[in-house]
């Protein structure tokens, strides 16, 4: 397990380095001077090379990318271009415990519901509920995230005019807190966050359910006099947990990518509302810091997916 | 990424959809009941691809979803053409007596009372925006793009995909190990991510270095092209991956033994026996891309990043469109409905197509 | 006539299909003595595996059904029983191993795990531990080498062989009054069968269990079996103690059959005898004897009734056949 370990860490390594590699060519070659956007409309020459020369941007570019990775290794993202004397974590910084509320939630609810719902359909093949379900989630996950967020925002405005409903439809509680209030504010941003994830774990499960139930070792176990509720709850339940932590990889990246909408539409102040802003205003360290925040995330998930997989699966061998 | 590679290796579901409707197929007996000898009726021998189209024509939701598919096609082709002739001539109060082939335009506008946010009426049929441009102009337009930003983020998907994930798959060696690394690093980023960075970015100098480049035109839609870049570029390594797991199935096949100990070289071998084999596979992929590739582009326009006004996209028209959502939700329904409708179709053809090609999914 | 162990009567097991109702068992009547060994043969399609399904009453039910007949287990009907009281036979009365042991074993449970599962199902007074050393002593049984350090092991590890050996492990371990085995080698190797195979003569005899083997191999009957049934489409075409099948076959499909077996003294360059034909249409059996398409022998009689199961000779030989052997 330690060899394995190691093994994903040190790729995990160097997709981190091309990660920040990526971001730091995009970066380097992205149109505009920054130096010029500081400065602003009137400067010497000899301000613009103190400056260039403060930010360390007359360096060659490898000198200039072993900087950034060893500013990075001290979790020090340098300074914002837009807001001359704020360090970028001190941006980012309120803006992080949003997103992981939004995100994690999210996850929650897409495995905790979605696999369930997936299970049951299975259990009842094509009945009424398999059948509704199968055309409710198909429809939730062809449409995308952010079609999704605007038709619930239509839909609490319109029940807020006629019904009085009164809900906010946009904007964030305090991070991390439940009142009555948040939950107000929370809920539906965090439902149609999910709802595609939950979509898709729900078909995911339903077909690995069906797939697994019709294996000849579901066979034997109800030849051993297994009942029924065994049957599903032991024999299949392992297995179809193969395919499910799989996806799970695969959903933060989607989540990571759908926190950009979510946060648009229902003005919410996380990490993608910053990275948004920091982009309009091309402020390169901001979106470098959010940018490998993000596929560090996501490299992070995926290599939990990966262990859990060894971990649930004796066939895979971990050497 | 090695334990993903053990499973995606029989195309399980990555970013395809599963299964729609696999029914459990129970413990059945295995008897095939034959006809009796004399009794037979002779079938025409038909090629699997034959039996594949004859399964889809019977998947009901698939045909009507290449309805509906074909129809936005020729709406947004002839649609713009046929509209800008209909209607007689306007007397705008701002811009004196006008023609529909102006004011059924995508970029027309007029701003007064009786011009913005109207509901569909005989003058505009799907009614006007919050600068008084008619929507259904724009709709169309925006339609044309998303097809247009799909057709050409497939062809690159299609050939790099293939290109890659066979020799990836056939030879293996360095050129698989590369493909791994670097699906490795395009799951890192997650697509849109990458998209959104470098629309962002590079975005301003596209708009004023590839106007300059014909068809794309100063219409705001010099981004498109870099999205579409930039779009291709984030969906061709899934494509790859696929065709590299089923390779890699192929080339184990003994038919493939046969053909190279017959003297057929691996170029040969290649492209008469293991391109033709992966033609459901690549279908299907595409279609679910295409589909994931219109959803991309209208996310990169809601975000402000893609096509810029005065050009139309579905994407922009939503994002223009929620910030009335409270006193003219018409405005963001009908865009709404439009991607709905039309990923939707994709999805189910996907769908469609794959039960088609896969005989064992269904009855 | 001793107290039989089981004795199933006209059972029809019809499948509700797409493409027709397939009435894959069509009134099939046998019975079973105490620890006897009856082998049942067949090709594929003639219902032998859905006869042992219907007894253990594991036929999937959209789109399988028992329509009629009755099965009596020690005198009880069940075709009568509840899901519950079927569970709790299932495993212990009546046990049954599968023909593909790759696919058979769960794979994310070691096998001592599977094996004591089976154990702490029927007999809950037992503890953990002593239900796991019940799983080890079969693991033993069945010579499984290093049985206690391998039932840890998951199915992966183990070969074909060692797999069904396992099974029968499982299958054996609540001693069983019937155990019924579904083509148990067919997907092992030649050798490895017949190691199997004496395995299972061995513990059928030691604990007095009753066996009911099916094949299409009439080489593996005439080694373990006692008796033989031989089915064709959908029922029971000859009934009779072994030595009789082989050397006095009555109906014309046994002695197709037998004839169509390559034997070690033919000459060189001698072409193998098939039967002609091909098996029936189960969706639309006719009301003639379903063997009349193929049969060398058929007169007009064949092709009107349907011939059911009569004495041949003397002693316990039968056959559905208007003109036996």
């Amino acid at each position: 397990m330690l060899q394995f370990l190691t093994k994903r860490l040190i790729g995990l390594l160097f997709v981190i380095l091309g990660v920040t590699f990526l971001t730091f060519i995009m970066g380097y070659f992205a149109p505009g001077d920054p130096i010029v956007q500081l400065l602003g409309q009137h400067f010497s020459p000899a301000e613009y090379l103190q400056l260039k020369r403060a930010y360390g941007l007359d360096l060659p570019w490898y000198q200039q990318y072993y900087n950034f990775l060893k500013h990075l290794v001290q979790f020090d993202f340098g300074y914002s271009y837009q807001y001359k004397n704020r360090a970028v974590w001190d941006i980012l910084k309120d803006g992080v415990p949003i997103s992981a509320e939004l995100g994690l939630w999210a996850l929650l609810i897409q495995v905790l519901v979605g696999v369930p719902l997936g299970i049951l359909s299975a259990l009842k093949a094509n009945s009424w509920f398999d059948t509704t379900n199968m055309g409710v989630t198909l429809a939730i996950y062809a449409v995308p995230v952010f079609v999704l967020g605007i038709l619930v925002q239509v839909a609490i405005v319109w029940l807020d005019q006629h019904v009085g409903f009164g809900w906010p439809a946009a904007n964030w509680g305090t991070p991390w807190t439940y009142t009555w209030s948040d939950i107000q504010f929370k809920l539906f941003p965090i439902l149609v966050y999910a709802a595609t994830g939950v979509a898709y774990f729900a078909r995911l499960a339903r077909t690995s359910m069906l797939e697994a139930l019709r294996q000849d070792y579901v066979r034997t176990a109800r030849a051993k006099g297994m009942t029924e509720r065994v049957v599903v709850y032991r024999h299949t339940f392992r297995n179809i947990l193969l395919p499910i932590i799989t996806y799970l990889g695969y959903t933060i990246s989607f989540l990571v990518a759908g926190a950009f909408f979510i946060e648009l539409i229902f003005n919410i102040p996380g990490i993608a509302d910053i990275t948004l802003l920091s982009i309009q205003n091309l402020d390169y360290p901001v979106i470098q810091a959010t940018t490998i925040l993000l596929a560090v995330v996501v490299v992070l998930g995926n290599l939990l997916a990966d262990i859990l997989y060894t971990v649930v699966d004796p066939r895979i061998k971990v050497a | 990424m090695d334990i993903q590679d053990q499973s995606s290796e029989s195309a399980s579901p990555g970013v395809m959809l599963p299964d729609t409707t696999l029914a459990p197929v129970l413990l059945t007996p295995d008897a095939v009941p034959y006809a009796i000898e004399g009794d037979r009726t002779y079938k025409k021998p038909s090629s699997p691809l034959q039996d594949s189209l004859r399964r889809l024509r019977r998947d009901k939701r698939a045909m009507v979803s290449i309805g509906v598919i074909v129809s936005f096609i020729v709406l947004a082709l002839i649609g713009p053409p046929i509209y800008q002739h209909i209607g007689g001539p306007y007397h705008s109060n701002l811009n004196g007596v006008v023609g529909p082939s102006q004011y059924h335009s995508f970029s027309y506008q007029e701003l007064g009372q009786n011009t913005q946010d109207q509901l569909p009426s005989a003058h505009n049929w799907l009614g006007t925006d919050e600068i008084g441009r008619d929507i259904l102009a724009r709709l169309m337009q925006g339609l044309l793009i998303s097809l247009a930003v799909a057709v050409v983020v497939e062809v690159v998907d299609i050939v790099l995909g293939v290109l890659i994930g066979v020799l990836a798959g056939y030879y293996g060696g360095w050129i698989d190990q590369l493909l791994a690394r670097f699906t490795d690093l395009m799951f890192a980023f997650p697509g849109l991510l990458f998209v959104i960075l470098i629309a962002g970015i590079f975005g301003n100098w596209a708009d004023t270095n590839l106007s300059k480049i014909p068809l794309v035109g100063p219409n705001g839609n010099a981004r498109l092209l870099l999205v579409s870049v930039a779009l291709a570029f984030t969906t061709w390594p899934l494509m790859a991956r696929y065709v590299r797991g089923q390779t890699l199935q192929l080339k184990e096949q003994q038919f493939i033994e046969a053909a190279r100990s017959s003297g057929t070289s691996s170029w040969g071998i290649i492209t008469h026996h293991i391109i033709p084999n992966l033609f459901s596979l690549v279908i299907v992929v595409a279609t679910l891309d295409i589909s994931n590739t219109i959803i991309g582009e209208a996310g990169i326009s809601f975000l402000g990043l893609g096509v810029q006004a005065p050009g139309s996209s579905i994407g922009l028209m939503i994002f223009a469109g929620s910030h009335f959502v409270d006193t003219h939700p018409w405005e963001v329904l009908v865009p709404c409905c439009a991607l709905a409708a039309i990923v939707l179709a994709f999805s189910f053809l996907g769908d469609g197509l794959r039960d088609a090609f896969d005989p064992k999914s269904k009855d | 006539m001793s107290a039989k162990l089981l004795e199933v009567t006209n059972l029809k097991t019809y499948f509700f299909t797409r493409s027709g109702v397939v009435k894959a068992v069509d009134d099939v009547s046998f019975a079973m003595q105490p620890g006897q060994r009856l082998g049942v043969v067949g090709e594929s399609g003639c219902g032998k595996s859905v006869t042992a399904l219907s007894v253990m009453r594991l036929i999937a039910s959209p789109p399988g059904k028992i329509v009629g007949g009755e099965i009596n287990f020690n005198g009880e009907d069940i075709l009568e029983k509840s899901q519950v009281e079927l569970t709790d036979i299932r495993g212990s009365k009546i046990s049954m191993i599968f023909q593909d042991p790759m696919t058979s074993l769960n794979p994310v449970f070691n096998v001592g795990f599977q094996i004591a599962e089976t154990v702490k199902r029927h007999r809950k007074d037992l503890s953990n531990e002593q239900a796991w050393r019940r799983a080890v002593e079969m693991l033993d049984l069945v010579r499984i080498p290093d049985a206690k350090r391998r039932a840890k092991n998951y199915p992966h590890e183990f070969s074909g062989g060692m797999r069904q050996r396992v099974m029968i492990a499982i299958a054996l371990v609540c001693n069983p009054q019937l155990l019924i085995a579904d083509e148990p080698t067919t997907a092992l190797d030649v050798t490895i069968q017949a190691q199997v195979l004496e395995l299972m003569k061995g513990l059928s005899h030691e604990f007095s269990t009753a066996l009911m083997l099916i094949t299409h191999d009439l080489g593996v009957v005439a080694g373990m079996c006692q008796h033989v049934n031989v089915m064709y489409a959908g029922h029971v075409v000859e009934s009779a103690p072994v030595q009789q099948i082989f050397e006095t076959p009555a109906h014309p499909y046994t002695v197709g059959l037998l004839q169509s077996l390559p034997r070690l003294n033919e000459r060189r360059g001698s072409k193998l005898t098939p039967i002609k034909g091909q098996p029936p249409d189960l969706t639309n059996p006719p009301a003639s004897c379903s063997y009349a398409p193929r049969c060398p022998k058929v007169q007009s009689r064949c092709r009107k009734e349907r011939p059911q199961l009569m004495r041949v000779g003397r002693g316990e030989q039968e056959a559905a056949c208007f003109y036996p052997n």
